[in-house]
């Protein structure tokens, strides 16, 4: 399996996740809206641990660089996980238009990070990290719980 | 190796970059509305100067800042291609094309060979440098996604565009007019389809699944659709100046494959994931929509070029297409693009999207966008309502006009007043 379709999945189960939580919260289906919402963020912070853990560090160990397109994305990881938490605070305070205007900021800010990663880093990673590698760090990466 | 310059937003030019080209746009927009609510009917006839002077507010004016301020800013996150001082590299791009484009409408007008001169001079200087230097950055890319593709291939266009129109200006001016109707034909084919549609498209198919959460574009269309219709335009030109061979086929496989394209496009936007419904939805449908029917009359009109109504059906639908999706765009990039610069500083109070442009007022331009394109279909059977519809005009790139300075002062102000996290 390439590295690209297993994390480029993820992306899309995230969205997902996503688009269910905002449909429900902007019919006033706080519970079911919570949940969903949870849903997204464990998976979304998962797949950020699954990528800093392991692919970054050997992305960095083959190409001999750190301070490159990892370290962008470790940047950008920081600030989606900012907006996670002004999320939760919405949902406690059930106030819609907040939640409703951080969704347009998480989405657009999490769609051109995923964009980034999908149409460059990923496509270096499968192109440079050696088969044998490549299914050792996707089953790494399968192993980690949260 | 790796292009990661450019891979953050971060080195996504400052907010002032866009803006800049944002604001001029929308300005070029007021003044459409005012040349045609006073020139009524006669703004419309495309081949008088008046007429001429319509249209290159719309296409220079407007369609070409917007786009300009679109590049600035969404090659380098699409793309990872940046410029090094890109705040001097605005200016230096805007100032000639703003000054020439000024330049060129009093030339349109007047029919002024010595403004023809400046204009060109000045649109040369303006636009080709920028844009070669981002056709050749993109050709250099050693990976490609549709969007920096189809951009690549826009930008194209937009050479070819503008070197036609120098052409036509020099014609205009009392060079050789041997073959006048040739390359008017094809600038009109390149700057309408090959520049502004392929752009918009191009753009599309990242920021569609992007802003709402669709299904990518089928690969049929986002790998192979912009270099067919670059491939197509060029063809075009080429036999235009051989009039022996005849363009109609080339004409439909063009006007196909935009139709082709929207409709798709409809097609994802209706089963997007994301269920929530603002006005920047509707701006696109409404854009793409009057693409499918301009494509639809375009593969009838290729058939008979002396159809006067279907003409007159398309110049109307192409502009209701291009400003509905800069509607649209500039709804989402312009509250985006200030909290976001203002949240990666560090301010405590960021504003959010919603409180940057609400989307109440989003709404409220869309219905005034619907009366515009209302009264312009009537106007076709009661040409003084064009006075009409230019006033709506007027408002419409008003609302948007104040949208964006808004915006741009709520940046501002927090930026003097606002307490941030040192980092």
């Amino acid at each position: 399996m390439q590295i690209s379709n297993y994390l480029t999945n993820e992306h899309r189960e995230c969205d997902n996740h996503f688009a269910e939580a905002e449909k429900l919260i902007s019919q006033g289906n706080w519970q079911d809206g919570e949940k969903k919402f949870l849903e997204f963020a464990d998976d979304t912070l998962r797949h950020f641990k699954k990528e800093e853990d392991e692919l970054f560090p050997l992305f960095e160990e083959i190409t001999g660089s750190s301070e490159g397109p990892t370290n962008v994305m470790r940047y950008e990881h920081e600030q989606v996980r900012g907006l996670f938490g002004k999320m939760a605070e919405a949902i406690e305070k059930k106030d819609k238009d907040i939640y409703l205007s951080l969704c347009e900021s998480m989405m657009i800010l999490l769609q051109q990070h995923n964009m980034k990663e999908e149409q460059m880093l990923y496509a270096m990673c499968d192109r440079v990290i050696p088969p044998q590698k490549k299914s050792e760090v996707i089953e790494k990466m399968e192993a980690v719980k949260e | 190796m790796f292009h990661n310059k450019g891979l953050s937003l971060e080195q996504a030019p400052p907010i002032s970059v866009v803006f800049r080209f944002f604001l001029v746009g929308a300005i070029f927009g007021v003044i459409e509305g005012i040349w045609i609510l006073f020139q009524g009917k006669d703004a419309i006839n495309a081949y008088s100067n008046t007429g001429l002077v319509t249209t290159h507010l719309f296409t220079l004016g407007i369609m070409l800042s917007f786009m300009l301020g679109a590049l600035f800013q969404m090659l380098p996150v699409v793309a990872g291609v940046s410029f090094k001082e890109p705040v001097k590299r605005a200016i230096q791009t805007q100032y000639p094309t703003l000054f020439g484009t000024v330049t060129l409408l009093f030339g349109l007008y007047y029919d002024s060979a010595l403004a023809y001169s400046i204009a060109g001079i000045l649109l040369l200087i303006g636009i080709m440098p920028v844009a070669f230097e981002m056709l050749n950055r993109l050709i250099a890319l050693p990976n490609h996604s549709a969007s920096s593709r189809g951009m690549g291939f826009a930008i194209y266009g937009l050479i070819f565009t503008i070197s036609l129109g120098l052409v036509l200006i020099a014609i205009r001016s009392g060079w050789s007019a041997d073959y006048y109707p040739a390359i008017r034909d094809s600038h009109i084919a390149f700057g309408s389809i090959g520049w502004i549609t392929l752009l918009i498209i191009s753009v599309s198919f990242q920021v569609i699944e992007m802003f709402y959460v669709t299904k990518s574009f089928p690969k049929y269309i986002s790998r192979y659709l912009p270099a067919s219709i670059a491939f197509i335009t060029t063809l075009l030109f080429v036999i235009s100046l051989n009039s022996d061979i005849t363009s109609n086929i080339f004409y439909f496989v063009l006007y196909l494959l935009t139709a082709i394209y929207s409709l798709v496009a409809i097609y994802r936007l209706i089963k997007r994931k994301r269920s929530v419904n603002d006005a920047t939805v509707e701006f696109w449908l409404i854009g793409l929509s009057s693409l499918t029917l301009f494509s639809i009359l375009g593969i009838i009109y290729s058939f008979d070029f002396n159809s006067l109504s279907i003409l007159m059906a398309m110049k109307i639908l192409f502009p209701v297409f291009a400003t509905s999706i800069i509607f649209a765009m500039s709804y989402k990039i312009v509250p985006f693009l200030t909290w976001f610069h203002l949240n990666a500083q560090g301010y405590f109070k960021a504003p959010m999207m919603h409180e940057v442009i609400n989307p109440k007022y989003a709404k409220i331009h869309l219905y005034i966008h619907l009366l515009s394109i209302f009264l312009a279909v009537i106007s076709v059977s009661i040409p003084y309502f064009w006075h009409l519809t230019g006033a709506v005009i007027v408002i419409s790139f008003g609302l948007l006009l104040v949208a964006i300075y808004r915006a741009w002062h709520i940046y501002i102000a927090t930026e003097q007043s606002g307490e941030k996290f040192e980092f």
